[in-house]
């Protein structure tokens, strides 16, 4: 077989599915620009609020929760958007009393390079 | 090297959303598939030949700085210094760079190294080659980013600590967890447990002086599309001498040396005779025609461009108080108005292919474009 410089054969299997709704409108989520979300089953209720989306491609997206699959049950870890505060976004484990987070991230706004 | 104009495909943006390309288009068009650029084979083994070869320099010019102490050129913390030469000599797994290079009249000449946080990753490994496989699929492409991912991540499993590897990116930005989720992607493909949470959601345990993930699992590989030196200024930067996990960051903390602007008069000093170096040098006034760079910049800011002395082209940003350096001009080739810059990815420690992002001047800033090639 001829030898290529080139990959012969590309399959994905995460991205296309994670990432292709990510675009995508959603009216629902359109309306209004205040959302009250309660993150997780531990967490209080909290009000967040989103006025200047900083990317309408990010704007559909932004409580759209993610987080992974574990023996079979989808485990919520968290929302794509900061619009969610912190102090609620925050996981599913009750013992949390010695976790502190927020500590990295505080350096920009995309790495792009 | 040829610029070709050529005829987007029909619905082209359908085409990349369904690759789960989302931000091909920002304020300005950034996938551009009006035009390829087309490469003889001899042209892309010349690039191939010359990043191999500059990732072996690069390795030599790690190993210098360490030894000869050369950290105060790089501005980074003096506590971090013993950290930093731990992951080099206890080879912390690595998987990938991308040279940043000027290819104009038959030479080929280093302009920067991405070595912690490159990006343009999906676009070169996976966009370009569905677009060829539209175009012409029966050409070749120097691009063989996918199968060199997944083998990398396959072959890195045994360097790694049993368990999850998590990803991580910050939130609010389609690009990075684009990049993110692709790397992802071939890990999963390589076989590896993974899990994403964002930068931003890093937890610290003070009780078990460890990083956690959202459910409170230990961290103990990640991979990090975030650089060092945000790191290490960040509130959680001083935790990682004290994780108890010692976990390991990908890229590892050596890789901010290669990122760092500072590593091209060190190169410079070191191999003078090589090709495909640019004169380099810490102190201004030894150049006629020279760009001043700060040692952190990205995105193309804070740039200038001097030529016999006088201003050519400069560009704003945030950078600068970090320190410079003064790297000879070798001004990006013109194809109508179109600057070309040639990223040259290296994943293992391979050549593994070529993304082009092109200007509309001599500074490749955040907004170029990424223009698809071919080997014709």
């Amino acid at each position: 077989m001829k030898r290529t410089k080139k990959t012969r054969h590309i399959q994905l299997m995460l991205i296309t599915a994670a990432l292709a709704s990510c675009h995508q409108p959603n009216k629902e989520w359109q309306n209004g620009n205040r959302t009250y979300v309660r993150s997780d089953s531990t967490a209080p209720y909290s009000r967040a609020y989103y006025p200047h989306p900083g990317s309408l491609l990010l704007w559909y997206y932004a409580f759209r929760p993610y987080g992974n699959y574990y023996n079979g049950y989808y485990r919520r870890a968290g929302y794509y958007s900061d619009a969610i505060r912190p102090s609620s976004n925050i996981g599913s484990n009750g013992f949390k009393s010695s976790v502190v987070r927020g500590g990295f991230g505080r350096g920009g706004f995309s790495v792009s390079s | 090297m040829q610029r070709i104009i050529t005829s987007p495909r029909n619905n082209w943006q359908k085409a990349v959303e369904n690759l789960g390309f989302g931000f091909h288009t920002t304020n300005v068009p950034y996938w551009d598939e009006s035009a390829y650029y087309q490469f003889g084979m001899d042209e892309v083994l010349f690039i191939e030949k010359a990043t191999a070869e500059l990732w072996d320099l690069c390795l030599g010019a790690v190993q210098h700085v360490m030894d000869n102490d050369l950290y105060g050129k790089f501005g980074i913390p003096q506590e971090f210094i013993p950290y930093i030469e731990r992951t080099w000599t206890e080879d912390h797994p690595a998987i990938y760079g991308r040279f940043d290079l000027c290819y104009k009249n038959g030479q080929l000449k280093l302009l920067e190294f991405n070595a912690d946080t490159p990006t343009s990753l999906y676009e070169a490994g996976i966009i370009q080659w569905f677009w060829l496989q539209d175009f012409d699929k029966g050409k070749d492409q120097f691009n063989s980013i996918h199968e060199k991912l997944i083998g990398y991540w396959k072959y890195l499993k045994n360097y790694l600590y049993p368990g999850m590897l998590h990803f991580t990116c910050l939130k609010g930005t389609l690009e990075d967890l684009t990049n993110t989720e692709y790397m992802r992607d071939c890990a999963i493909q390589g076989g590896l447990e993974t899990k994403l949470i964002f930068t931003d959601d890093i937890g610290w345990d003070s009780d078990s002086l460890t990083f956690v993930d959202m459910e409170d699992q230990p961290i103990k590989n990640i991979f990090k599309l975030y650089p060092w030196e945000w790191m290490l200024s960040d509130e959680f930067g001083k935790q990682i001498l004290e994780d108890r996990n010692k976990a390991f960051w990908v890229e590892p903390a050596w890789k901010m040396l290669l990122s760092n602007k500072a590593i091209l008069p060190v190169l410079w000093e070191l191999y003078p005779e090589c090709p495909y170096l640019l004169p380099a040098y810490f102190e201004e006034g030894k150049l006629t025609d020279y760009v001043k760079k700060p040692l952190l910049s990205r995105e193309g800011a804070n740039i200038v461009l001097m030529q016999n002395h006088s201003l050519l082209q400069q560009t704003t940003g945030d950078y600068g108080k970090e320190g410079y350096i003064f790297q000879e001009l070798f001004a990006l080739p013109e194809f109508g108005g179109n600057f070309p810059v040639i990223g040259s990815w290296v994943i293992g420690q391979e050549p593994a292919g070529m993304g082009i992002r092109e200007a509309n001047g001599l500074i490749t800033e955040n907004t170029s474009r990424f223009v698809p090639h071919l080997i014709g």
